[in-house]
């Protein structure tokens, strides 16, 4: 059995700080590890990525992260991923890693991702440069976390991003807005492997549950979808040990 | 003369809601009820809160606010859920 905490937005700068830490302090008791879907930071600075490293470091379990696209306002992603990595934040950008979690191998593969919209509303690389370039950016983030996700042996396999790659974790939000929240092209890269379960935030007003066309199950974990400091996730199942409810 | 609450004046409250440095927020929703602006969602902080209504009130002096902006629950969960 895995438990996966996760939450997404979480949006820390020093007026946050120290509202998720009682939460936080709990997770030993109720999950193995804790994935955060972007948008750690207000502005993507280096002092509001200090404050997450404060809130979010230091924890029992192993922390595993992708940026969101707050945390590029500022241009100063690198030094943001510096000061995480620093705090001993694992930070994934289309590419992945393992844990080793009650005898069973956990594989995340994590991009930020990018919009472009789904099925029957897309956008394409056609005319304008700037359009190119954008379907051109979601393109080449998409083959990268789908290549990362192929590429590991695990026994669970997680894809986390910050944008959505199904348009059913997106109900309550504006339909306008859609291909400013995640792609297709996320989803068809989670179903190239055999992912277990998608994670990914970006939409505030969306919904938890949702589905990729090839049956793999996604939630939105931003923080005013689940309410709560973070949502738990349980993989392999065998039986619920924890001292938490099953639902 | 008091300036129309129209969808230009939203666009505007909408856009400076995510631009402005002291807000940057993109998940604070707006609804038109004749001269008042109801404002929805949720932050992480009260002060975010009252900030958004402070830059609102600074940036357009003519335009009646009504918040419902509430601050994110940070709690521990109760339950697991199994994916299968």
């Amino acid at each position: 059995m895995i438990r996966i905490a996760a939450v997404g937005d979480v949006h820390v700068d020093k007026d946050v700080v120290g509202r998720y830490r009682p939460a936080l302090e709990q997770l030993p008791g109720v999950a193995d590890a804790l994935l955060i879907a972007g948008d750690l930071t207000r502005h993507g600075t280096v002092e509001e990525a200090k404050c997450m490293a404060t809130e979010f470091g230091g924890l029992a379990v192993p922390v595993v992260v992708v940026l969101g696209n707050h945390d590029l306002q500022s241009d100063q992603q690198d030094e943001v991923t510096n000061v995480l990595r620093d705090a001993g934040l694992t930070v994934l950008e289309g590419d992945s890693t393992v844990l080793d979690i009650n005898g069973h191998r956990l594989g995340i593969a994590g991009a930020k991702g990018f919009g472009g919209g789904f099925a029957g509303a897309c956008a394409s690389s056609f005319g304008e440069r700037e359009m190119k370039n954008f379907v051109g950016t979601t393109e080449a983030i998409a083959e990268r976390l789908g290549a990362a996700l192929r590429g590991l042996e695990c026994d669970a396999l997680v894809a986390l991003t910050h944008y959505a790659p199904v348009p059913e974790t997106l109900v309550g939000e504006p339909l306008e807005i859609y291909p400013f929240l995640g792609s297709y092209l996320l989803g068809q890269a989670i179903d190239s492997a055999p992912t277990a379960l998608a994670l990914h935030g970006h939409a505030h007003a969306g919904s938890e549950r949702g589905r990729t066309p090839g049956g793999v199950p996604v939630r939105n974990v931003a923080h005013p979808v689940i309410k709560q400091a973070y949502n738990v996730y349980q993989l392999l199942s065998e039986d619920v040990d924890a001292g938490l409810a099953s639902v | 003369m008091t300036p129309q609450l129209d969808e230009y004046v939203e666009a505007e409250i909408q856009r400076l809601l995510t631009e402005n440095e002291a807000i940057a927020e993109q998940g604070i929703t707006l609804q038109r009820r004749e001269h008042l602006l109801v404002l929805g969602g949720e932050v992480e902080s009260a002060q975010r809160r009252d900030e958004i209504c402070r830059q609102i009130t600074a940036n357009f002096p003519d335009v009646e606010i009504a918040c419902d902006i509430g601050i994110v629950r940070a709690a521990a969960p109760s339950e697991v859920e199994e994916i299968s």
